[in-house]
């Protein structure tokens, strides 16, 4: 198995140094010099302030300090936009509030909707599977903005109006982002982060109740099914034993494959409801053409990208006796 | 593994009625677009116009008499500010701000007497202190609705129709209603499909077309051009979709790219593509291109290493068959159900993009969209006005719906072991 | 008795005997995009304690949903079972029984072998905790002598070294191997039926025999009734002591093994038997076909099924539905013009 996964880490090497690459040479298609020109600029305050960004250096050399920071995990560069900041300061401020959407929302989302399929599978072909099936087909026709704006609209804006209870916050509230502990968890996160994830699990919900029902499907057309059954196995016996432990697989796949996800956060929902996240950050960083923190924030998602893909390997193997790491 | 040319799952598909049905919808939609590009019928001048009040509702219902006195008050005072002019008669002349509609015959001094008794009735009904509140209650109701009912009357008088087809075109303007700027909700709507079928099918094209050609190159030949392209595509899996493609519509929308396009082309972007309109949206189709054509690549590049191996395509390599035309003549056709597929995926991919793209201001940059308009109505949402959202979610809706059934019949027939 | 008259009863082998289970004009009816299909049409049989029925025909002829309709395995949603059959086992109907009932009647008093052993096993489970399971259904033993019992199984089905292979996978095991454990896991609660259906077509020729000699003599032990539904004639041979006879949901021809070996009635039957390669048999140059397809479920004939494949066909054949008639005490026919020998003697 160790052999295996220094294969794998080895083969990826490559593919790591050119996502590096790539995401430097797409950023290098605007000069990010002239946003930051003063008016009636001098080629020698162009010169000047390309030399302050560091972009006179041959472009080996940005690499390769790029490459440094990523290895030793340092992000000591400078942002852009943020004078007197770190990259890894910003990183690490945006972090939290991103997890705190992203988490509780892939934790219900799958919770709920591998429950939803189990239920699905069990009713399938009879009317509670078909209008299953119907509505999340219409839910997935919807766009997410859509969801984020009326579930603004009418889980915060009207409910106040209407029944006085002032459950969740219309936006983000800047003041809070200080607060830790106990305290977020009880009164900032229901407030703000709430409704986003709320919002974020209705959404998800079609597409993987949709996936999900699909792979219990044809899990309960497997033979091994029927010599349950044949056995006398009790159709729950059958379902949460012989059926989930066989579907984990696509299960383990498509949780992990969202994992990566969980750090750049959801860029809709923080930009709409004004969240600080990773996704925000970033937003702001492209706009602003802040090299810095977008080469950051994409070299250490691809970092977690990989590593998750080696982490499912390891996971099939030890749900599923037939796979062997070789 | 179903081909695509058997008839046998044609007729599989042909039962399926949704799918049927849904093909349809996306040809009607198709063809709107298509009519909207060739004959113009709708011109982006007419999406941008000022056709009448702002949030106005659509099926003629009226708004409520708060917004009604509104509406009343910026005809009122626009009028009223072109009287005033320097050159009164010009200034009405070139009035141009309500659609297909425009001012009477008259001149300035009558439009001052009937301005004059617009704000007599306004001032009235602007006494009470809630117009709407007035409007319901059961003592004072009856003469607040008799006193809108007045105004819009004098407002009415004002206009007059351009012709008279301008009345069905007038209908159509106001079937949906009017957005915050007084821009009708329907034609907005309507050419959004063009904006959308435009990028759905340009964009599932390419990247299909890229995939499939880099796909069917990995599987085929294997060594070291598999290597090569398996390379590129992890490394473009490996940045989260979204972030390349708001990292890719950015530096791309600065207008450099398709400048030099045309420089280098001596200006055939422009001549194909013609308005202003389709050149802002080379960023989008690019990005999209660009971050798309992985889905296809690997699933092709699969499929095609497993048919390499059938027996039949071993025996053709034997007798001595060229590579070029074992590629085009068997594995290629054995493919197509997976391109058509996921042209059918990416477009749905890239119509609900471009609504991201486009609440984040990388969107579409001139004209209308779906994604604009729905990122327009959160502050009429707010003022409990769901017309402009739910036309332009309608629209969409169907489309994607549409697209939706097909992809699952189009697996159901074609690829019946995908999960 | 005539060979006119109409039967619903079927001969039996031990007059005396009461069948362990008896399947009453069994019609399975199926309901799909296409309308209500009748996989099934009134199949009647009886299996005695010990003996061994065989179930014949081609791929598609009803034998597995006859199968599966007695285990109450199809998927109840969409399969309707018409009004007068019965499946009679101890004293109840099990078609109508409540799942819950069902439920301890499977895998205890009639137990079912599969066709493809490598797919019929959950893969993520162990061969022991897969034996386990209908131990732990249907009987109170404890933890320990559930798994002497596991182990007993495993000895008894001829498993080398059980006590490894019963912590192994599915997939570590070959395919006879596995046959034997899905044979096993039948046989935990000493069932009184075993429905076995084609449980050794998806083996190699050695392994086959194997198994056929390990269901033989577990017959012979324990007393079980079999009902072995194949394709194969030759296995029929080897193992039967009746055999029903089944073309396109319905029962044919059904007689004693040796009955039907020599003097088979029914043209279908004589087809089949044509088609299998012996040595014994006059060398014709090639192996006999039956030339046609069986009719598919939605273009039932309604007259005699097999008529359009059949090559003594007259007139009345593609007219009539012929009945299911006795020809003797211990066979009967569905023909217009039985074949065999003795016909002509009691006409």
């Amino acid at each position: 198995m160790w052999t295996y996964l220094i294969r794998r880490l080895a083969w990826n090497v490559p593919v790591y140094l050119g996502i590096l690459l790539f995401i430097m040479i797409v950023l290098r298609v605007r000069d990010p010099v002239f946003a930051r020109l003063p008016k009636n600029a001098t080629e020698q305050d162009k010169a000047d302030i390309r030399a302050e960004l560091g972009l006179d250096q041959p472009f080996v050399a940005q690499y390769r300090d790029l490459l440094r920071q990523v290895c030793t995990l340092s992000f000591d560069q400078e942002s852009w936009s943020h004078p007197g900041q770190t990259v890894g300061q910003i990183m690490k401020r945006s972090i939290g509030p991103s997890l705190a959407i992203t988490v509780p929302a892939l934790v219900f989302t799958t919770v709920l909707s591998v429950t939803v399929a189990l239920c699905s599978a069990w009713f399938r072909g009879r009317l509670p599977d078909r209008l299953l099936v119907l509505t999340s087909v219409l839910g997935m026709s919807i766009s997410f903005l859509v969801y984020i704006i009326l579930g603004q609209y009418f889980a915060a804006f009207r409910m106040r109006e209407i029944t006085g209870i002032d459950l969740f916050a219309i936006s983000y509230d800047p003041e809070v982002s200080g607060v830790g502990g106990m305290e977020f968890v009880t009164t900032v996160w229901p407030r703000y982060y709430l409704l986003p994830v709320l919002t974020s699990v209705v959404v998800a919900m079609g597409y993987d109740t949709r996936f999900y029902r699909a792979v219990m499907v044809e899990e309960s057309s497997r033979d091994y099914i029927i010599t349950a059954r044949a056995k006398g196995a009790p159709q729950w016996r059958i379902m949460f034993v012989h059926m989930l432990k066989n579907a984990m697989i696509p299960i383990i796949t498509r949780v992990a494959t969202t994992l990566p996800f969980l750090i750049t956060g959801s860029f809709l929902l923080e930009r709409y409801f004004g969240i600080p996240g990773m996704g925000n950050q970033l937003l702001l960083a492209v706009e602003s053409l802040d090299f810095p923190v977008v080469q950051a924030f994409t070299a250490v998602f691809a970092a977690l990208y990989i590593a998750t893909i080696l982490l499912t390997d390891i996971l099939y193997a030890l749900v599923d006796p037939r796979v062997r790491l070789s | 593994m179903t081909e695509i040319g058997s008839s046998r799952a044609w007729r599989k598909f042909l039962r399926h009625r949704p799918a049927v049905i849904a093909s349809v919808v996306i040809a009607v939609y198709v063809a709107v677009a298509l009519s909207v590009l060739l004959t113009g019928w709708i011109t982006l001048e007419d999406t941008s116009a000022r056709v009448g009040p702002a949030n106005l509702p659509g099926f003629g219902l009226l708004p409520d008499p708060e917004q009604r006195m509104d509406n009343a008050e910026w005809l009122a005072e626009r009028i009223e500010s072109l009287c005033d002019r320097a050159d009164p008669e010009e200034a009405l002349a070139g009035f141009r701000d309500l659609g297909s509609r425009r001012l009477a015959d008259l001149n300035v001094d009558e439009f001052r007497r009937r301005i004059d008794a617009i704000w007599d009735t306004w001032d009235r009904l602007a006494e009470l202190d809630d117009v709407n509140e007035a409007a319901r209650s059961p003592e004072t109701g009856p003469e607040v609705r008799e006193g809108l009912a007045e105004l819009d009357r004098r407002c009415e008088a004002l206009l007059q129709p351009v012709s008279e087809t301008g009345s069905v075109w007038r209908t159509l303007e106001l079937l949906l209603g009017t957005d915050r700027q007084g821009r009708s909700i329907f034609l907005r709507a309507v050419y959004s499909i063009r904006v959308a079928v435009m990028i759905g099918l340009v964009t599932g094209l390419l990247a299909v077309a890229i995939g499939t050609l880099a796909g069917l190159a990995a599987g085929y030949f294997g060594g070291i051009t598999d290597g090569i392209i398996t390379w590129l595509y992890s490394t473009f899996a490996s940045i989260p979709g979204i972030v390349l493609l708001i990292v890719l519509a950015f530096m791309f929308s600065g207008g450099e790219l398709d400048a030099s396009l045309n420089r280098v082309t001596g200006g055939l972007l422009r001549t194909v593509l013609g308005g202003r309109l389709d050149e802002t949206l080379i960023p989008v189709y690019i990005s999209f291109a660009i971050t798309f054509w992985i889905g296809p690549c690997r699933v092709i590049r699969g499929e095609t290493m497993k048919i390499r191996e059938l027996e039949y395509v071993q025996a053709a390599v034997v007798m001595g068959f060229g590579r070029m035309r074992l590629l085009l003549r068997h594995v290629l056709p054995n493919v197509s159900h997976l391109m058509l597929i996921n042209f059918s995926l990416l477009f749905i991919a890239a119509v609900k993009s471009e609504v991201i793209l486009s609440y984040l201001g990388l969107g579409v940059q001139n004209g209308p969209s779906w994604g604009l308009m729905i990122s327009q109505s959160g502050q009429e949402v707010m003022k409990g006005f769901f017309w402009q959202i739910g036309s332009a979610t309608g629209f969409m809706f169907v489309l994607v719906l549409a697209f939706n059934i097909l992809t699952d019949a189009l697996q159901d027939v074609f690829d019946p072991k995908h999960v | 008795m005539s060979s006119a008259s109409p039967s619903s009863e079927l001969p039996t082998a031990a007059p005396t005997a009461r069948p362990v289970l008896s399947v009453r004009n069994l019609t399975t009816q199926f309901r799909t995009d296409r309308g209500l299909l009748t996989a099934v049409d009134s199949v009647s049989f009886d299996v005695f304690e010990g003996e061994v029925l065989g179930i014949v025909g081609e791929s598609g002829c009803g034998k597995s949903v006859t199968a599966r309709s007695i285990m109450r395995l199809l998927p109840e949603h969409i399969t309707r079972y018409g009004p007068d059959s019965r499946v009679e086992f101890s004293g109840c109907n099990l078609l109508e029984l409540k799942e819950r009932r069902m439920r301890r009647i499977r895998g205890d008093r009639i137990a079912m072998i599969f066709q493809e052993p490598m797919t019929a096993l959950n893969p993520v489970y162990t061969i022991g905790a897969q034996l386990d399971e209908a131990l732990r259904y249907h009987t109170s033993l404890s933890r320990r002598e559930r798994r002497r019992r596991v182990l007993e199984l495993l000895e008894r089905v001829e498993i080398p070294s059980p006590e490894r292979r019963r912590r192994e996978y599915p997939h570590q095991l070959s395919g006879g191997m596995r046959q034997r454990i899905v044979i096993a896991m039948a046989l935990a609660c000493e069932p009184d039926v075993l429905i076995a259906d084609e449980p050794t077509t998806a083996l190699d020729v050695t392994i086959q025999a194997q198994i056929l000699r390990l269901m033989d003599e577990l017959r012979k032990t324990s007393q079980t009734a079999i009902v072995l539904i194949t394709h194969d004639l030759g296995v029929v041979a080897q193992m039967c002591d009746r055999v029903v006879v089944m073309y396109a949901g319905q029962v044919v021809e059904s007689a004693g093994v040796d009955d039907l070996f020599h003097d088979a009635a029914h043209p279908y039957t004589r087809a089949l038997l044509e088609s299998i390669p012996r040595s014994g048999a006059r060398r014709t140059g090639r192996l006999a076909t039956i030339p046609g397809m069986v009719p598919g479920l939605d273009e039932m004939p309604a007259a005699c099924r097999f008529a359009e494949r059949c090559s003594g066909r007259e007139d009345r054949c593609t007219r009539i539905a012929p009945r299911l008639t006795d020809i003797t005490d211990a066979r009967s026919v569905r023909c217009h013009f039985p074949m065999h020998q003795a016909a002509g003697e009691t006409h």
